[in-house]
């Protein structure tokens, strides 16, 4: 694609972002999208999630860019809430959370905040510009693709999100295939043959997206937390003004240029995951301290500690958009959510997206720049507002996430026995959680496993019944090394 | 209350979790025993990936055993030693299953009040820092209503949403 057409797509999309109803609906989302990053409990994830029955009354460009503003506004969020709140066993887990964790104990909360709102938006901004220039290069590169390049692909992705990024791979792929069984659920898209209903009619349509993401997340949070957290005490850390010095600019502005750098290209791959990305911002940034800048990690926190990782944080999220909008594949909860969206739309991400609804995807994108911009004046300025959120008591923040839970699940289908579906995948949900279980690959199994079926049945047919056709040619052939090589790769280093 | 020592991983439960998962691969299988191969040209029939889902799960279960029984699972989160307050889980499923059996008889407003207000019960219990009589129960009555009732109307009127109601005016 011309470059100029690109400019001239974007301000078009802009133009469609532009309108004062869709300026409104992306503000909402990025404030609603904070405050659930706010509320420990509820996530970005469960929060589209919940709310995905609206695709069934708004209009298609206004809930993308809504859902995109809750998306990446809990980004901005979750960060505050692990700056200030000292939650006894989870803070250690999230590598953000340390350093910001720490300054907020020696009074610097604000700098803390400061830096990570502020390269949230550096990171965010940089990394859009970078989906706006290679998304439609990947599009029109993956419009070459074939069944059987798509459904490895999408091998590919089941791989990464299972078994290389969480802890244990037996537990990571366990949850794929549970989430694959879910997908299986229902009327078979290329037959019509029925499976898993037991004759129970409303599981002719298949599990509902909304029924598993809500019941995995919100219901077995809150079923978490009355078992075991009963006794948890938390504390918060003292706000101070929200401003940074000239060392600390000096010290966030490489930093957040690191972290971008080092965030971008992981939303890029089908990987998927913050965790890698920011774990490497962070250990970079402890390297590449000098003397006393050094000697505050790990003891009064360090600026550079939260400036990093915030910003590779935010860049993988929002270069996540690339594979989920050229290639339709989510690599985390909520891209697998996002993509659900636009599968009840009918419409299916994927390279033609760009021609085929060029003023959804443009306008999304634009909105991805005003969201930031947006997101950087609700969380600079208005942060004190969004703290006092921490202050909600834990039993009616948990009962009142189940009252949003029922209206996510009965709302898009209006059935009495998706709730009692809901129970049972809030069992589900609350086992996994208990036994560390991730929960990534039984969204994305189960939103991708009817397409990767589809693919790879078409790719089959294309061989004639053969499945050497996947050996046969080179770009499928290159991509089944990959997934050999990272399957593999991680034993053997690790084994040395 | 007989004191516990704090709760760990248990590599028996643990072992559990992996006969269940290899008893949902036996149901998949068996399920999958009745689903027709009829793949025609595509060489891969409907049945095709309820075989495979089945027996990876299978493999998965007998492998959780297998670690289960060697000691248990690796890399856990580490647990602050609390043990399960199965009194409070016990409220909060009776107010989600209450809420999925009356939704259709008392209305979402109702139906969704009565669910936070036990399950809040529950979770005020878990603290044990209730104070407990008649004021929190009422404090619970007013907070669900207000929460439950702005949300029927917000989702049915402003965007269209089917939400059940308990009179045909719309508001209740």
């Amino acid at each position: 694609m011309e470059s100029m057409d690109i400019w001239g797509q974007l301000l078009q999309g802009f133009a469609t972002a532009g309108t004062p109803v869709n300026l409104l609906w992306a503000f909402v989302g990025c404030a609603l999208g904070t405050a659930v990053g706010v509320l420990p409990g509820i996530g970005p994830a469960t929060a589209v999630a919940m709310l995905l029955p609206i695709t069934t009354q708004v209009e298609a460009t206004a809930s993308m860019i809504f859902f995109a503003g809750i998306y990446y506004g809990a980004m901005y969020g979750g960060s505050t809430t692990s700056i200030l709140l000292n939650t006894p066993g989870e803070t250690a887990t999230m590598v953000t959370a340390m350093e910001g964790n720490r300054m907020a104990k020696s009074g610097r909360a604000g700098a803390a905040l400061a830096t990570s709102a502020i390269g949230s938006f550096v990171a965010g901004s940089i990394a859009t510009v970078l989906v706006t220039l290679f998304a439609p290069v990947v599009a029109e590169f993956a419009v070459k693709l074939g069944p059987p390049e798509y459904f490895m692909l999408m091998l590919l992705a089941f791989t990464t999100v299972s078994a290389v990024l969480g802890q244990s791979t037996v537990r990571g792929l366990t949850a794929l295939f549970v989430g694959l069984a879910a997908g299986l659920v229902g009327m078979d898209q290329i037959t019509g043959q029925v499976r898993y209903t037991g004759g129970v009619p409303e599981l002719m349509d298949g599990v509902e997206i909304v029924l598993v993401a809500v019941g995995l997340f919100a219901v077995a949070e809150a079923m978490h937390a009355v078992l075991f957290e009963g006794k948890t005490v938390e504390s918060e850390n003292r706000m101070s003004r929200v401003t940074m010095t000239v060392n600390d600019w000096k010290r966030s502005i490489p930093a957040w240029l690191r972290g971008t750098f080092i965030g971008a290209p992981f939303g890029c791959i089908p990987a998927g995951g913050t965790e890698i990305p920011t774990f490497l911002s962070y250990a970079a940034e402890k390297k590449l301290a000098k003397g006393e800048n050094q000697a505050e990690f790990g003891t009064k926190g360090a600026i550079e500690g939260v400036a990093g990782p915030e910003a590779a944080n935010n860049a993988t999220v929002t270069t996540a958009l690339i594979p989920l909008l050229t290639l339709g594949i989510p690599t985390s909860n909520t891209t697998a959510i996002l993509l659900g969206a636009f599968q009840n739309y009918g419409i299916q991400p994927g390279p033609q997206l760009f021609s085929t609804s060029a003023t959804l995807v443009w306008a999304l994108i634009a909105s991805l720049y005003i969201g930031n911009v947006m997101l950087l004046v609700l969380n600079l300025p208005m942060v004190g507002l969004w703290v006092k959120l921490l202050k909600v008591p834990k039993p009616q923040l948990y009962a009142g996430i189940l009252i949003f839970a029922t209206v996510g699940v009965y709302g898009m289908r209006q059935s009495a026995f998706d709730l009692f579906l809901l129970y049972g995948v809030g069992l589900l949900g609350l086992v996994m959680r208990r036994f560390n279980f991730p929960t990534a690959p039984v969204l994305v199994g189960m939103i991708l496993g009817p397409l990767a079926e589809a693919q790879l049945r078409n790719a089959v047919s294309i061989g004639e019944g053969s499945a050497m056709i996947f050996l046969q040619r080179p770009m499928s052939l290159t991509i089944l090394i990959v997934i050999m090589l990272i399957m593999v790769l991680p034993r053997l280093l690790r084994k040395r | 209350m007989r004191p516990h020592a704090p709760a760990q991983h248990s590599p028996y439960l643990q072992a559990l979790v992996g006969v269940g998962v290899l008893l949902l691969a036996l149901g998949l299988g068996f399920g999958a025993w009745f689903i027709p191969s009829n793949a025609g040209y595509a060489g891969v029939g409907p049945n095709f990936l309820p075989w495979l889902v089945s027996i990876a799960l299978g493999v998965c279960g007998l492998f959780l055993i297998r670690k289960a029984r060697r000691g248990g699972f690796l890399h856990m989160e580490e647990h602050d030693g609390e043990h399960p307050y199965w009194a409070g889980f016990a409220w909060m499923s009776a107010g989600m299953l209450l809420n999925a059996a009356l939704i259709t008889r008392i209305g979402f407003v109702f139906s969704c009040a009565l669910c936070f207000l036990l399950a809040a019960r529950g979770l005020r219990n878990a603290q044990a820092t209730a104070s407990a009589g008649v004021k929190s129960w009422l404090m619970d009555i007013v907070v669900a209503l207000l929460i439950a009732a702005p949300v029927y109307w917000m989702f049915t009127k402003f965007l269209g949403i089917n939400l059940p109601g308990l009179t045909e005016s719309g508001w209740l």
